[in-house]
């Protein structure tokens, strides 16, 4: 298998005067919280194993405070963690020299921030043409492919405003296209657009999709909004307090959610747009009779309303093989959830 | 609330009282009681800090001084050549700029120099600025500037403005420069910005005096010196500055840099200077008021100008001259300032600035500026502003002051004889009374009390400090005039800085008016009021109460004026009057503004006493202006220095109490 | 076009130093005269200056503070202070002299008086003056409510000196001393209370253009005799000291010890020159009353009295 592009090795960050005392040669000296806590040491990220593969977006969520932006900052080599390794392309991060995480940073990675942070000084084109301008590039070559990143996130036209100008979204697709003017390999999005309204957002998780499609990024994508989580990633983890309860893939998380955090994390989730036929269905096929057929990874969103209005179930098929069979009862079970289920069992 | 019943409530003429003030009110009755004491009843070391106990700090400072001039050596040079060397290197900036504005290209010194080349031509640098101005923040600044340089050619200022302004702007752009490069360094290196700190206070409240002598030994008798003062005066603002926008700058920002792969240059240069922009000029505003504070002191050791002016005027009791120099003093800095302001691009403000006939029409006038210096140095008659189209106010302004004095000093002198005989004689009779010992002692407690051990130690050394020197008396004087000057300026400024939020007109005015107190040089104002009010501690408390005014003012109106829209409508909603939105929402919230109006209140009136000491006070100011008269470093210094705890002292304490509310 | 130019305005420098040149200078680098904050200094200073130039010196004048002028003087960046009075700088002076880089070039001829003055007016409410015995009797009439019931006496800044206070003691006057910080503010009082025709009593010293302006007088004390400051059996008060008027001092003159190597000419002219009051008083009045400009004055007088300077050249 291909290796990940990054890497986390028993990853912790931990926060407080007395730090220190609990590290030796980069390992934690407890695995305790507890004890950490008790010394007036915050654990940002505490034991943190991640891999994230090449191509795919990784979401990470959690409430605020369970240490996703701490953990998206080493994973970008911002903060060196107190333990453990990052590894990128297999090497430890940190153990680059400083010119050598210059150069990754320059062309291997990209970052959206939260709060856009744009340059007030600068216009939409010095913005984006900032990171090649530190690159050193010539003006000519540089403004050229600023251009290029404005009309991609469709901005052309407002080259010349300045930041206080533009309105919040125009503002984060500034940032969007500085964070890919370098043409990074991992590009890593802190809560892009938790400052923005709910029109915009899903704009803007369309354009984060779309561009996704185009340009095979290796995405991080940090969001404590799950249904936001679903729209973009390949893959999620969940983290609490610092730790990581659970990745996998959306579906993976609601049908089988290895905590009971991450079972209330993801107790309002849309399922019907998140799980698949294959998941639902009944294992013991009955011979039939069937309403229709749906494939097994067909979302049940996608045949929800063909089951609501055949009074027979409905095939599954995988490999023109039927594996199993839905009726409409379950799908009132993923709309109204399982724990009523549990309730009237 | 429940701290409070906590407490066992004291009782007193059947009101409740909290007890957490009782301390306070024991100390306060004790020091009444001490003070009115007879003397006697203390043994002799403590009503007076005794001679033989002195620390003699003052004579080791000359001692050193002289031997750091004379003996000292770095390397194959003494100091004092190194530091001759240096005053050579910074006169080379300042020969340039007078050249260009004041001098023109001299060959030759002395008398026998022959001009080469002329400087500007005042017709020429109106026309270069005003187009300028008009590029950078259109028509207004472009206005504002010409009428302010004309000020200065027709009310026959000029030469002596131009001279003033090179020094100035050297020393401007020194200091800006200087306070930046330490700024940064500071938030760099946190142990850098901590050894620092005590400088800068120091740097910033020691009346300029005090190291006066020192610069003249050091960096020799002239322009380069007064410069070096200067600089020294106006940089710890821009360095404070500095650290606080520096450190404002997101973190988003700072990430942002190292994401994009800044080196340690790029992040400084590229993303934190630039951002850091609009507060780094808040700085070059007070660097560029407080060097023209100094001029005055500064034309003393030779930088002429307007400074020498404004003295010899009011030397020859022509108050009219004097105020004429001095308003030109207030002008320069006006116009300097909002130049300088000007010179940051605005982002908010459209886009580029530069249709193509724009910049023809800059282009134009600037070759027209050339072109007319060029035609003043082939007829030099045309340079200088016609001697009979100038004007003066001067004796309109003598004339008003002599009628005051003869129609109103009576009444004056009722309110004066009031204010003296309870307030001021009283209060300086108290502090002088009080035993040293036990201020040190109160002090020291108030600092246990108030910010635990370090505080304590840190005031009660700088309390200490004084005594030993032997310079208690003169200490306490001071004291007591900034004490009550400061409660003035306080009394006086709070309302009008709550008055003056309400209506944007009245600020304005208020505005302008406080500008014009803190940059025109206050000896101008002082010798009128000395022909009110006679030489004395009242003339020096109104003197000290229209400097220090303006921080009371300002951060008063500041404080109010920003308070949360939300938490008025809070009060709206609950049913407040207006009266009671201002005391019961207004006024608390502005509270920390307030405090550091006091802050800066106190520290402006010590920064005053050297000027106040031209007008015969006995405090510390006195010490250091003597001290300089009989060229004696050591007392100057230390004497300095006194003045230099007392605001520091002060200083601590009120951001200590800024940092805890409700106490 | 501007080559012409500079090569004519060239010229005319050096034609403006050829006929001004007398003697051959010792050295073109500029002598520095202070140039302090009153007229008679101004007019010294000036008179001083255009006599050099004449000799063919080369003149820079540096505005400078009076007292810290002496520093200046001691690095050898100033080269003459044109006015010392022993009334008010000779501690300055003599601790200047005492580094061995300043040297005091003796008196100038002209003398500093100063006293206590009042204005004329004040003889009418204080019979008597300007005889000092008036005073005993004249407390009230000077009082303030500050100094009541005693007299204000308004002093020169603490940093002149004067034993004012001793002098009252020892005199046993109902007086209480008020010092002014600078001559600007001893000035604006006395404006002030001449308007008003106020009663004033305060520390005035001459030549300078006061005087003239105003009407008054000086009152007359005991003459001052060296033993009066030194010895308490002196006097009226034979138990204390100061019992008599203020000392008269010359007007001397200072320079940086280097200047008699560097330009022995100058040096001897700035030893020989010698002035007097009333020319002094004259002059004064000439810029501070009817407003003429300092330096029109001093060249002025330069053209007018070649006999006198040249005399101080040659010798
Ligand atoms: N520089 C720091 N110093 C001290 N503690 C820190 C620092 N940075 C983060 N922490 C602590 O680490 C924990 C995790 O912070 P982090 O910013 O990673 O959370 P987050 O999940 O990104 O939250 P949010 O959704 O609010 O951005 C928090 O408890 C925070 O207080
Ligand atoms: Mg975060």
């Amino acid at each position: 298998m291909q290796h990940p592009v990054l890497a986390c090795r028993k990853v912790s960050r931990l926060y407080g005067a007395r730090a220190s005392e609990f590290v030796t040669d980069g390992h934690l000296t407890t695995d305790n919280v507890q004890t950490l806590q008790e010394a007036g040491i915050t654990p940002a990220i505490f034991n943190v194993d991640l891999d994230i593969e090449r191509g795919k977006t990784f979401v990470i969520m959690g409430l605020s405070g369970s240490g996703k932006s701490t953990l998206l900052r080493c994973l970008a080599g911002l903060t060196p963690p107190s333990a453990g390794k990052i590894l990128f392309e297999s090497k430890n991060l940190f153990e680059f020299s400083e010119a050598d995480l210059i150069q990754i940073h320059r062309h291997q990675m990209g970052m959206v921030f939260q709060h856009f942070a744009l340059l007030p000084h600068l216009t939409v084109l010095g913005n984006v043409a900032f990171p090649l301008e530190i690159q050193g590039r010539p003006r000519a070559e540089r403004e050229e492919i600023a251009q290029r990143m404005i009309r991609l996130v469709g901005l052309e036209g407002r080259e010349h405003r300045f930041p206080a100008q533009l309105s919040g979204g125009q503002q984060q697709r500034v940032g969007i296209a500085r964070s890919l003017a370098g043409d990074p390999d991992v590009w890593f999005l802190d809560e892009p657009f938790s400052a923005l309204d709910p029109l915009i957002r899903r704009e803007m998780q369309a354009e984060v999709i779309r561009l996704q499609g185009m340009l095979k990024k290796t995405i991080v994508f940090i969001t404590h909004d799950f249904e936001e989580a679903v729209r973009v990633a390949d893959r999620i983890a969940i983290m609490k307090d610092g730790q990581v309860e659970q990745v996998g893939t959306a579906e993976e998380l609601l049908v089988s959610p290895a905590t009971d955090y991450v079972r209330a994390f993801t107790r309002d989730a849309p399922r019907a747009h998140i799980l698949t036929a294959r998941s639902i269905m009944t294992t013991s096929p009955s011979a039939g009779p069937f309403g229709g057929e749906v494939n097994a990874t067909d979302r049940v969103i996608s045949f929800a309303r063909e089951l609501d209005a055949s009074s027979l179930p409905l095939a599954v098929i995988e490999n023109n093989e039927i594996i199993g069979a839905i009726d409409r009862t379950m799908l009132l079970d993923i709309l109204i959830g399982p724990e009523t289920q549990a309730v009237g069992a | 609330m429940k701290k409070a019943s906590a407490l066992p409530a004291g009782v007193v003429f059947g009101k409740p009282v909290n007890l957490r003030h009782l301390p306070w009110l024991i100390i306060v009755i004790l020091s009444v009681i001490l003070a009115e004491l007879p003397r006697t009843v203390f043994p002799r070391w403590v009503q007076k800090y005794p001679t033989g106990w002195r620390l003699s700090l003052a004579d080791w400072i000359s001692a050193f001084m002289h031997w750091l001039t004379v003996d000292a050596h770095l390397g194959p040079l003494t100091v004092s050549g190194f530091t001759r060397a240096l005053s050579f290197l910074l006169d080379l900036p300042l020969q340039l700029a007078s050249m260009v504005l004041a001098t023109g290209v001299l060959k030759g010194q002395g008398s026998e120099a022959v001009m080469l080349f002329p400087p500007v031509p005042w017709f020429a640098l109106i026309i270069a600025i005003a187009a300028l101005s008009w590029t950078l923040r259109g028509w207004r600044l472009a206005v504002g500037m010409t009428i302010g340089f004309l000020y200065l050619a027709v009310f026959g200022q000029w030469t002596s403005a131009m001279v003033t302004l090179a020094s100035v702007l050297v020393a401007a752009l020194l200091s800006a420069a200087g306070g930046l490069a330490l700024g940064l360094l500071c938030v760099r290196s946190a142990t850098f910005g901590r050894l620092l700190s005590p400088l800068l206070d120091v740097a910033q409240t020691m009346p300029v005096f005090a190291y006066l002598l020192p610069m003249l030994i050091l960096f020799g008798f002239g322009p380069v010196s007064a410069m070096i003062a200067t600089v020294i005066y106006a940089i710890p603002p821009m360095v404070r500055v500095t650290v606080v926008a520096i450190q404002g700058v997101p973190d988003e920002l700072r990430s942002l840099g190292s994401m994009t792969g800044c080196t340690r240059r790029q992040m400084t240069w590229r993303i934190l200077l630039p951002t850091a922009l609009p507060g780094l000029m808040v700085g070059v505003n007070q660097v560029i008021m407080l060097s023209l504070n100094v001029v005055i002191i500064a034309s003393m050791i030779g930088a002429g100008g307007l400074g020498w002016d404004v003295l010899g005027a009011l030397r020859r009791l022509d108050i009219g001259g004097g105020l004429e120099a001095g308003l030109a003093i207030t002008v320069l800095a006006v116009m300097l300032d909002r130049f300088a302001q000007a010179l940051v691009p605005d982002a908010r403000r459209s886009g580029p600035s530069g249709s193509r006939s724009h910049h023809r029409v800059i282009a134009g006038a600037l070759a027209l500026a050339g072109l007319l210096w060029i035609a003043a140095a082939l007829w030099p008659a045309i340079a200088h502003y016609p001697e009979s189209a100038r004007l003066s106010t001067g004796p309109f302004w003598n004339d008003l002051v002599s009628w005051i004095n003869i129609h109103f000093h009576d009444p004056l002198d009722v309110i004066k004889t009031f204010m003296l005989l309870h307030v001021l004689m009283p209060v300086k009779r108290f502090m002088l009374a009080l035993p040293w010992p036990w201020v040190v002692t109160v002090v020291t407690l108030a600092g246990l009390w108030m910010g635990g051990i370090r505080l304590a130690l840190t005031v009660g050394l700088m309390c200490g400090f004084m005594a030993v020197v032997g310079l208690w008396q003169p200490a306490m004087i001071t004291l007591y005039l900034c004490g009550v000057s400061v409660v003035i300026a306080m009394l006086l400024g709070v309302p009008v800085g709550v008055i003056a939020t309400q209506r944007p007109w009245l600020m304005k005015s208020v505005e302008v008016f406080i500008d014009t107190l803190q940059t025109l040089p206050a000896f101008v104002y002082l010798i009128p009021i000395v022909m009110l009010f006679r030489v004395g501690d009242f003339t020096a408390m109104i003197g000290i109460v229209l400097y220090a005014i303006a921080p009371a003012i300002r951060y008063t109106a500041h404080g109010i004026s920003h308070v949360p829209e939300s938490l008025i409508e809070a009060g709206t909603m609950t049913g407040c009057t207006r009266g009671q939105i201002l005391r019961r929402i207004r006024l608390p919230h502005a509270l920390p503004d307030m405090l550091l109006g006091l802050n800066q209140t106190i520290l402006l009136a010590l920064s005053m006493l050297v000027i106040t000491a031209l007008v015969g006070t006995r405090d510390l100011g006195q010490v250091t202006y003597a001290a300089l008269s009989k060229a004696d470093v050591g007392q100057g210094v230390v004497a300095g220095l006194c003045v230099a705890f007392i605001g520091m002292i002060s200083d601590r304490f009120i951001r200590q109490a800024i940092r805890q509310p409700g106490s | 076009m501007i080559r012409n130019l500079l090569c004519i305005s060239l010229l005319g420098g050096l034609c403006l130093m050829g006929r001004s040149a007398i003697a051959a200078p010792e050295s073109h680098d500029p002598i520095k005269i202070t140039l302090n904050d009153w007229t008679g200094e101004l007019i010294t200073a000036h008179i001083m200056g255009d006599i050099l130039k004449k000799a063919g010196y080369n003149i820079d004048y540096v505005p400078a503070d009076y007292l810290a002028q002496f520093s200046g003087m001691e690095n050898g960046d100033l080269t003459v202070a044109p006015e010392v009075w022993a009334t008010t700088a000779q501690e300055a002076l003599q601790a200047a002299v005492k580094t061995g880089k300043v040297e005091d070039l003796g008196s100038s001829g002209m003398q500093a008086r100063e006293e206590w003055w009042f204005p004329e007016y004040m003889k009418e409410k204080c019979p008597g003056l300007p005889n000092w015995e008036a005073l005993k009797k004249c407390g009230e009439v000077f009082s303030t409510p500050e100094t009541d019931p005693k007299g204000r006496y308004l002093g020169g800044p603490s940093t002149w000196g004067g034993h004012d206070e001793e002098r009252i003691e020892a005199l046993d006057l109902p007086f209480e001393v008020v010092h002014a910080g600078t001559d600007a503010a001893l000035f604006a009082e006395l404006k002030s209370a001449y308007e008003r025709k106020a009663p004033i009593i305060l520390w005035i010293y001459t030549p300078h253009w006061v005087p003239i302006k105003y009407k008054g007088e000086f009152v007359e004390f005991p003459r001052y005799e060296p033993g009066c400051y030194e010895d308490p059996g002196w006097g009226i008060n034979k138990d204390a000291k100061y019992d008599c008027g203020k000392p008269y001092g010359p007007i001397w003159k200072a320079v940086w010890s280097g200047m008699k190597d560097k330009w022995p000419g100058a040096y001897a002219i700035i030893k020989n020159y010698k002035f007097d009051n009333k020319t002094m008083g004259e002059l004064d009045a000439r810029v501070d009353l009817n407003g003429e400009k300092v330096e029109d004055v001093a060249q002025d007088w330069v053209n007018k009295h070649e006999d006198v300077w040249k005399a101080w050249l040659s010798k």
